[in-house]
């Protein structure tokens, strides 16, 4: 026996989400048979507007429903430094400490040629144009620990240094409030290497 | 330290057995597939939680049975400690004096052993990266930092492989970032060089010293670590090999390129094993051979103790049928009221008897472990 064909094509969606095999999908679409109306269009609602009504900021890169995002159109914040993140669920974190007050730049992943991101394929060559127009004092690279994460800060440094900017990485090693007893022994490694004068 | 009783439950080929063990030498005689070396690896998973043999840990459980069950009490100097293990078809289950640990590695290292199984005659037989993988498995043992660096520099030597193969088909064109991946990994290089360096000193003066004693002072057993650093620039610092890897990324990158591969490295590193100046692995004997691998292997056992203040036990699986009577017995000297041994046998006529002072003896047939309770003489 087959499927109607409304719960095919909703078995179908579902599939197209990461992780979602046909048995998940096949439950979640019956699921959604039975829920009320109201919260399946609000749901079918919500799924239209994530997707037409988020964009990347044209400067940063960042997530936004308008271009550029709110954090490139504030005047208040300093203008002359640029903390370079991963992702912009990087951006979240980092304004949730609500302590940074320049401006930011999504990279969307960090160089690996083995998962064929190259040069040319995170959000690079706007960071340079961005920095042609309007040259910051200083770039923040804030990177993850990872051997990728450090390649792509050493590059960013090389191609942008030479103008003159300021370039230093976000330190990593023990995150506050952290207790030294479970910390690993290379982050412990790693803190005392990068430990400051005080 | 010692291991003073063993229990098996659905273990391999062994239902239940039940077995208290000498702290000196102790002999497994058996015919073949009679499950000696099935006791050995039930020692050596107690100890760190999965075996030499296999990677699938269900293979440890009796067949049809549901799970397999290790125990043993560790007698240390400061005192004894019950160690369990299950193996199920849902995973491994550790205790520590009948507390289950959360994590396996809090509960590795409360009984260390060394093993030499036959197999390990590769580390003297084998290609460069057998040498490779062994020295970095003694080593990332005890350091953490050294494990931290080579997987790091592993990770790195990936990245930068597929980039050289994109550049050799021009998919790629920025040197730039070869540039940086080519710093990167001179920095971790740097820091195996160095590593590899200090410890290989460390394993060879303590090979050095079984080997003179196995063969009663007739052979000098001697390493030399091969890298693409000259030897007289594998003094220098770190820094010093930095700049070292530097120069030679530099002056290879067109070769690399076009070859679309990595040439310079620690991952082509080797060690080679001199007797009496001569490289083990071309002109050596058998018995020359077998008796480096074991040198080179057992450096572990004085390593531990430097590292631990304890002797680890010492597992020897079919070992002495393969020597001549005076390197057995020097092997058994050495380690004879210092280091609790197991060796496996297929008969008794291949142990020199008179030299082992009261060894404990049980005869293994068919998943059965009995003492034999008349003393050998
Ligand atoms: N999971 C298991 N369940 C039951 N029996 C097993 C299991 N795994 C292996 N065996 C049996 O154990 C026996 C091998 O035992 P082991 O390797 O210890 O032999 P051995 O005494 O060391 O022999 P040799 O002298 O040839 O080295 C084989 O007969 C094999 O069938
Ligand atoms: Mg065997
Ligand atoms: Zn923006």
């Amino acid at each position: 026996m087959q499927y109607p064909e409304p719960i095919a094509k909703l078995i179908e969606s579902y599939m197209k989400l990461p992780g979602i095999g046909n048995k998940t999908a096949t439950r979640l679409a019956f699921y959604t048979i039975d829920m009320n109306e109201d919260d399946v269009t609000s749901f079918a609602k919500n799924l239209i507007s994530a997707h037409r009504d988020l964009h990347y900021c044209s400067v940063c890169g960042n997530i936004t429903e308008e271009d550029p995002c709110e954090i490139c159109r504030d005047t208040t914040r300093s203008q002359d430094m640029i903390l370079v993140v991963e992702q912009p669920k990087d951006v979240m974190s980092l304004e949730r400490m609500n302590d940074y007050h320049g401006l930011y730049h999504v990279l969307h992943g960090v160089l690996s040629p083995i998962e064929g991101k190259g040069p040319d394929d995170i959000n690079i060559a706007n960071l340079i144009k961005r920095l042609q127009k309007t040259p910051a004092k200083e770039v923040i690279i804030a990177t993850n620990a990872t051997p990728e994460g450090e390649a792509t800060a050493m590059y960013i440094s090389r191609l942008i240094k030479p103008a003159g900017i300021k370039v230093t990485r976000l330190a990593h090693g023990l995150s506050v409030g952290s207790d030294i007893e479970y910390a690993d022994e290379m982050t412990l490694l790693k803190a005392v290497e990068g430990r400051q004068e005080i | 330290m010692y291991l003073s009783e063993l229990q098996l439950d659905h273990y391999r080929n062994y239902e239940q057995v039940d077995v208290h063990f000498s702290p000196d030498i102790n002999v497994l005689i058996g015919e073949n597939a009679q499950g000696k070396t099935n006791l050995l690896e039930a020692i050596y998973v107690l100890a760190l939680a999965r075996s030499h043999r296999t990677h699938n840990d269900r293979e440890l459980i009796q067949w049809n049975s549901e799970f397999a069950r290790i125990t043993g009490i560790v007698q240390r100097k400061t005192g004894h400690t019950p160690l369990e293990l299950i193996v199920s078809q849902k995973g491994k289950k550790a205790k520590v004096n009948h507390l289950e640990q959360a994590k396996l590695s809090q509960y590795i290292g409360q009984l260390n052993v060394v093993l030499f199984a036959p197999e390990d005659l590769n580390i003297v037989k084998g290609s460069p990266a057998v040498r490779r993988h062994f020295i970095d498995m003694e080593f990332g043992q005890m350091s953490a930092k050294y494990l931290y660096n080579i997987s790091q520099y592993k990770s790195i030597l990936k990245q930068r492989n597929q980039y050289l193969k994109q550049l050799q088909r021009r998919q790629a064109k920025d040197l730039i970032y070869l540039g940086v991946l080519s710093d990167q990994l001179a920095a971790y290089g740097a820091e195996v060089t160095i590593a590899r360096r200090e410890f290989l000193q460390q394993m060879e003066k303590w090979a050095q010293k079984l080997h003179q004693e196995i063969t009663k002072e007739r052979e000098l057993l001697t390493f030399r670590y091969q890298s693409q650093i000259p030897d007289d620039q594998l003094a220098l610092d770190t820094e010093g090999l930095y700049q070292q890897f530097q120069t030679l990324y530099e002056t290879q990158q067109s070769r690399e390129v076009e070859q679309g591969t990595t040439l310079v490295g620690p991952h082509r590193d080797d060690v080679t094993f001199l007797v009496n100046g001569k490289n083990v692995q071309s002109f050596g004997s058998q018995g020359q051979q077998r008796t480096t691998a074991l040198s080179v292997k057992l450096a572990e056992i004085d390593l531990m103790k430097e590292q631990t203040g304890e002797y680890p036990v010492l597992l020897l699986d079919d070992v002495l049928s393969e020597l001549d009577d005076l390197r057995q017995t020097h092997l058994l000297k050495t380690f004879q009221n210092k280091v609790q041994t197991f060796l496996t046998t297929t008969s008794l006529e291949n142990v020199k008897k008179e030299i082992i002072s009261a060894p404990r003896v049980f005869t293994v047939t068919n998943g059965t472990v009995a003492m034999v309770t008349t003393e050998v003489n």
